[in-house]
């Protein structure tokens, strides 16, 4: 019997099996289908003409010379919008942004005109030929200098305008200032403490740079009155209700597709100019009208990560135990708000700062302010500023250990919330459902012989003929994922719940469709090993539908790490649903009662007896062709979910570096990530998040930034200089994991996509601050680009 | 911009064409022959998703201008299967989850099946520096390694077995 | 981008020459390759335009030029430039010129400049903009000396001739990168100054950089 258990377990595919991916087919064979394939009958190109200057007024558009570029068929600007009172669009996060440039442009590559044309070179020609005259004005590329009392004004729109959506601005640049803690207690904890800790840390501009760009084909059908439009979007259900609240089209006649998107990584979040000019493009035109940004456009103007100026600081007793943490934020968000973050926090998560550390007494301020740069800072990877707040605490930790001369696994293991204390509520107000950091640090220390690693070092250190540094990082974080609770997360006042509509067919195979929208994770074969589980038939025949609003349930789409808490509670729910359903089908076609039905893998067994069974299959059709008296024929169920709380993942990282003592190369000679995600649907898709997030955690730590001289000019807006690490650099990258399930989740499973990128940002940084500890050094800013490490050699008397 | 007439094998097949000197090879297969196998990630040649293959060499098809291929055999990601049989190095990617997005995977299907061809047995280190010029934001690459030495193995082995599908 | 040029160039002509071609604005305009005064509006403001050409792609800077201040005692010109293209760049320099004689016989021209450029040039260009401006700024000198020059020439009572020329390279017209010299040659002695260039062509500029880089690896001097 146990074999016939195997074979059914192995047709079966279902959770925690390391199945191949059921969407690959398509994308080897080139069949994918990205919005750049769409190729509609009638179709346009439109191109973007933007502002060459970081601020100035704009004095004259003149369309003349690009009206006459043959194949031009129109050009627009804010003028053209006004009517349709377009030519400013709400933000994410209650802000207005203007969708093409109104008599002042306020960065550099803002949207100014559009230009649409019969195919894509003429309407390149168009954008040549469009001529804008400005009158600059000076720029302000940073919050300090936004902040002084003679600063330029920038948002003259919001001229007045004292009170922002998040509370009062206390200067014309100034946006929202947010709290969360108690700066009583954690004051008083400082006060009086043995010993205290500073630090200032600067998290850089850097941008998700997913490998396919932004766009769509906007499509308006003027006989129906429809609008359908192809968008590369992570969230198509909240596209459509704004593009609905904007265009007054009913949201039943608008609807948005996102078909295959490559990458997202928190860059197709927001709403872009680009998308409204073509969705009016349409509408005006009665064509559909085709945008698709180049690289240069993309990383210029598109929601961009980071740029947070952090002070942290730490208040301990004299053998290390932590008491209080306090910091500030000044956190730059360019010209317009246009973060996506629940709404009720203008800085995301950022208070999960106080880490995996039992923190008595604690205390953030972030505010935000204005500059002369493209808006945005919640993308990569980030989980909503999750990013920036592991990074601060992890290096306050390592500056604390330095401090005290205590180990820095040690310090950590010192204060970690005890696995016995969970469900733990921080001083912030977060309640962790669940977490085992000792047995996580312990079993990465044995796995690298981290006393072996230390002695290396020492021994290294003690020698003067070392060609190298080594350092060690080591980094114990915890993140919150999956908004969230409704009560508290909402998108424009939509709660941030999701959900999944199951349908299984006479035959017993099943479609299901989900609320959100994958880019690259892996849902296709996932949510099916899901379901597959839960109700018994093949993943292989439980086909998964995302991103057509007009088919797909109502969700929030895919960032955030919030797919498997929030989705993926929904699909376990909706098939317990059919579970339910299923087995009173079983319980009549058997002729028994169910408390005498036992469910094993693929059927309903009467308990003691092998031979009486119905399977899935079985009942199914029972379902279509002779269900019980009274019963609801079908066997289908819906699920909206509304979590109870956030998931709480957790790794320990730890990395080893080599130093070049005469260039400032940092060779990463081992990286070692162990994650812990509750569940384990699909290990080896998990793998393949892990080394993929661990990539472009290197690539922000040690190369990546986006910086703009003082007049607004950006530097390094092509892949010329934007470091994307290739095949040759990437190091190879070591995974284990432990398995501490979320007690409030249907599956256990916390989500796992985004840790390696928060996890392994710091653990770089400290690994690359430990090879110069002993020299005094407590931190480094990112990018640790060969040359700026060189030049803390230099400054240290090593390098030449 | 007066057009002009290009003659090339693409994917087996001869074709004529009507095209303007300035289009880019990566347009013309994707808008003009409806290849949209063949993706755009850049405008510097450096991320590899338009990689093609052209007379027996890896081409960055969005720095190469259609004319420049006038008879020339161009083979595309959609080329790589033969009736229905994927090709190894495809089969290669499927089996070690080589790829989450898919939008680097043509490139990286052709770079790799013209590289196998150069360097029908390389070591881990040769295989890096080889697919260097095609860039990846999700897989990290390490699968893609594995994916390309699969590849190579199994093409290794049909050599010795003649009749299977390489 | 901000940057500031500090440069100092030797010209084949007396101070008093020299002094007299750097009062005259227009003229002065006319040594940077690629620029011309097109209307002058009173007397210290001029309307002006540089053509850059870079390929096939060209670039028309319009601008206005406003003389601050031009003192014979001390012989110094300040002049603030201000110009933007239609494209997306824009740039303005704040110039002080001194000239003053030099042992020789002939005259220096002293010259500080901070140069801010906006726009596409100074979101790819910035690697560049020193280079650029040095080979820019010595083909101006080279023009500049030579107007100098023939307007000494032109005097009655025109002075002994200067020692040398003082530079390497000829001013250029549109010169492609097989017409390039292979070595650099004595500048022509005219009698009238060469005209400059009517277009600036930036593809030769970065040519005569690249070249010169690549001499100055083998020690010689571009």
């Amino acid at each position: 019997m146990s074999a016939l258990i195997d074979d059914r377990q192995k047709e079966l595919m279902g959770m925690g099996v390391a199945r191949l991916r059921k969407e690959d087919a398509r994308f080897i064979q080139g069949k994918g289908n990205y919005v750049d394939d769409m190729k509609l009958p009638g179709m346009v190109h439109m191109d973007i003409v933007r502002a060459s200057v970081a601020h100035a007024r704009i004095k004259r558009i003149n369309k003349e010379a690009a009206l006459k570029v043959p194949g031009v068929i129109a050009v627009l600007t804010a003028d053209d919008l006004k009517p349709l009172k377009l030519h400013w669009m709400p933000t994410l996060a209650g802000d207005v942004q203007a969708v093409l440039a109104d008599e002042k442009v306020h960065f550099q590559m803002q949207e100014v005109a559009v230009v649409i044309a019969e195919d894509r070179y003429s309407a390149a020609d168009g954008v040549e030929a469009v001529e804008v005259e400005y009158d600059e004005l000076p720029a302000v590329v940073n919050p300090f200098d936004a902040l002084k009392a003679d600063a330029p004004v920038l948002r003259e729109d919001l001229a007045g305008k004292t009170e922002g959506a998040h509370g009062k601005r206390y200067h014309p640049n100034h946006i929202f200032t947010w709290e969360a803690g108690d700066k009583a207690a954690a004051d008083a904890a400082f006060a009086s403490a043995a010993v205290t800790v500073k630090q200032e840390m600067f998290y850089p501009r850097v941008h998700p740079c997913p490998l396919e760009t932004c766009g769509c084909v906007a499509s308006f059908d003027p006989v129906r009155g429809e609008l359908t439009t192809w968008m590369t979007s992570q969230a198509p259900h909240v596209v459509r209700t704004v593009v609905s609240m904007l265009s007054g089209i009913p949201e039943s006649k608008v609807r948005i597709i996102s078909p295959d998107i490559g990458g997202g990584f928190g860059n197709k979040v927001p709403i872009y100019p680009g998308y409204v000019c073509a969705i009016v493009a349409s509408i005006v035109l009665g064509r559909p009208v085709k945008w698709v940004e180049d690289r240069i456009e993309n990383l210029s103007s598109t929601g961009f990560a980071r740029d947070y100026h952090m002070t942290g600081e730490l208040a301990a007793t004299a053998d290390g135990k932590i008491l209080a943490l306090r910091t500030q934020v000044y956190a730059d968000h360019g010209a317009f708000d246009a973060c996506a973050d629940p709404t009720k926090f203008p800085a995301g998560m950022f208070h999960i700062c106080s880490g995996s550390y039992d923190i008595g007494a604690a205390h953030c301020r972030v505010d935000g302010v204005y500059t002369n740069k493209a808006p945005g800072g919640v993308a990569y990877r980030c989980s909503f500023r999750v990013t920036e707040a592991v990074y601060l605490i992890e290096r306050m930790v390592d500056v604390l250990a330095q401090k005290l001369n205590m180990d820095k696994a040690e310090i950590r293991a010192k204060n970690f919330i005890r696995r016995e204390q969970f469900p733990y509520k921080s001083a912030f107000g977060f309640e962790y459902d669940s977490g085992d950091y000792h047995t996580a640090l312990k079993k990465v220390l044995d796995a690298v012989d981290y006393k072996a690693l230390r002695a290396e070092q020492a021994a290294k250190r003690a020698d003067p003929k070392c060609p190298t540094l080594m350092g060690i990082g080591v980094v114990t974080f915890t993140e919150v994922v999956g908004a969230g609770p409704s009560k508290i997360c909402d998108i424009l006042g939509v709660g941030m719940f999701d959900s999944c509509e199951i349908r299984v067919h006479p035959t017993g195979s099943a479609i299901a469709r989900m609320g959100t929208i994958t880019q690259g994770q892996g849902h296709e074969t996932t949510y099916a090993q899901i379901i597959a589980t839960e109700i018994g038939i093949p993943s292989e025949v439980i086909q998964v539908e995302e991103g057509d609003t007009s088919t797909a349930p109502y969700g929030l789409g895919t960032y955030g790490s919030r797919s498997i808490p929030v989705a993926g509670a929904a699909i376990a729910m909706a098939s317990r649903k059919i579970h339910a359903k299923a087995k009173k089908i079983a319980a009549h076609l058997l002729e028994v009662s169910e408390a005498d039905l036992d469910w094993e893998i693929d059927r309903f067994k009467l308990r003691g007896r092998d031979d009486k069974f119905k399977t899935m299959k079985d009942i199914a059709w029972a379902a279509y062709h002779a269900p019980p008296e009274g019963m609801e024929p079908g066997l289908e169920a819906v699920y909206y979910y509304d979590p109870p709380n956030f998931t709480f993942p957790f790794g320990a990282y730890l990395c080893v570096v080599d130093i070049d003592k005469g260039t400032g190369e940092t060779h990463v000679r081992r990286f070692y990530a162990l994650d812990d995600c509750g569940t384990r649907i699909n290990p080896m898709i998990i793998e393949g998040q892990i080394h993929g997030g661990l990539t472009e955690g290197y690539a922000v730590a040690m190369g990546q930034l986006l910086s703009f001289d003082a007049q607004g000019n950006i530097q390094g807006n092509t892949l010329m200089d934007y470091f994307l690490p290739t095949s040759a650099e990437t190091p190879k990258w070591e995974t284990d994991f432990t398995v501490t399930p979320s007690p409030h989740h249907p599956i256990g499973a916390k989500g796992v996509a985004e840790s390696p990128h928060v996890g392994s940002i710091p653990t770089f940084t400290s690994a690359v601050v430990d090879a110069f500890a002993h020299l005094g050094v407590t931190h480094m800013n990112m990018p640790h680009t060969a040359f700026r490490v060189w030049k803390q050699l230099k400054q240290l008397g090593i390098a030449g | 911009m007066t057009k002009q007439i290009v003659n090339m094998t693409v994917n087996g097949r001869k074709i004529q064409e009507l095209v303007e000197p300035r289009t880019l090879l990566v347009h013309f297969l994707r808008e003009q022959l409806n290849l949209t196998g063949t993706h755009i990630g850049c405008e510097t040649s450096h991320c590899g998703a338009c990689t093609v293959d052209i007379d027996g060499q890896s081409v960055k098809s969005c720095t190469h201008l259609t004319v420049q291929c006038e008879g020339s055999d161009v083979r595309t990601v959609e080329g790589l299967a033969t009736a229905g049989v994927l090709h190894a190095i495809q089969d290669g990617f499927y089996k070690e989850h080589g790829l989450q997005c898919g939008f680097c995977t043509p490139g990286m299907l052709m770079r790799a099946y013209r590289f196998l061809q150069e360097h029908p047995n390389p070591n881990e280190a040769e295989v890096r520096a080889g697919m260097s010029g095609n860039l990846c934001r999700c897989t990290g690459y390490q699968n893609i390694v594995k994916a390309v030495l699969h590849a190579a193995r199994a093409l290794n082995q049909a050599k010795t077995a003649p009749g299977v599908a390489a | 981008m901000e940057f500031k040029l500090v440069k100092q160039y030797k010209v084949a002509a007396s101070v008093d020459a020299a002094w007299q071609l750097l009062t005259n604005v227009p003229e002065v305009a006319g040594c940077m390759p690629g620029a011309q005064i097109s209307e002058q509006l009173d007397a210290t403001h001029y309307k002006g335009n540089v053509r850059v050409k870079v390929g096939p792609a060209v670039a028309a800077f319009a601008g206005d030029i406003e003389v601050l201040a031009l003192d014979p005692a001390t012989r110094t010109l300040r002049m603030l430039g201000k110009g933007a293209d239609k494209g997306g760049s824009s740039a303005s320099m704040d110039l002080t010129a001194i000239v003053a004689a030099a042992d020789d016989g002939g005259s220096t021209l002293n010259g500080q400049a901070n140069v801010i450029i906006n726009g596409k040039f100074a979101q790819f260009g910035g690697r560049m903009m020193v280079s650029v401006s040095d080979v820019l700024l010595g083909q101006f000198a080279a023009t500049f000396s030579d107007k100098a020059r023939a307007l000494e020439d032109a005097r009655p009572s025109a002075g002994s001739a200067p020692a040398s020329t003082g530079h390497a390279e000829p001013a250029s017209t549109t010169v492609t990168p097989s017409d390039a010299p292979p070595l650099p040659a004595p500048a022509p002695r005219a009698a009238a100054a060469a005209p400059a260039a009517r277009e600036l062509n930036l593809l030769s500029l970065v040519w005569a950089i690249l070249r010169g880089w690549i001499m100055g690896l083998f020690g010689r001097k571009a």
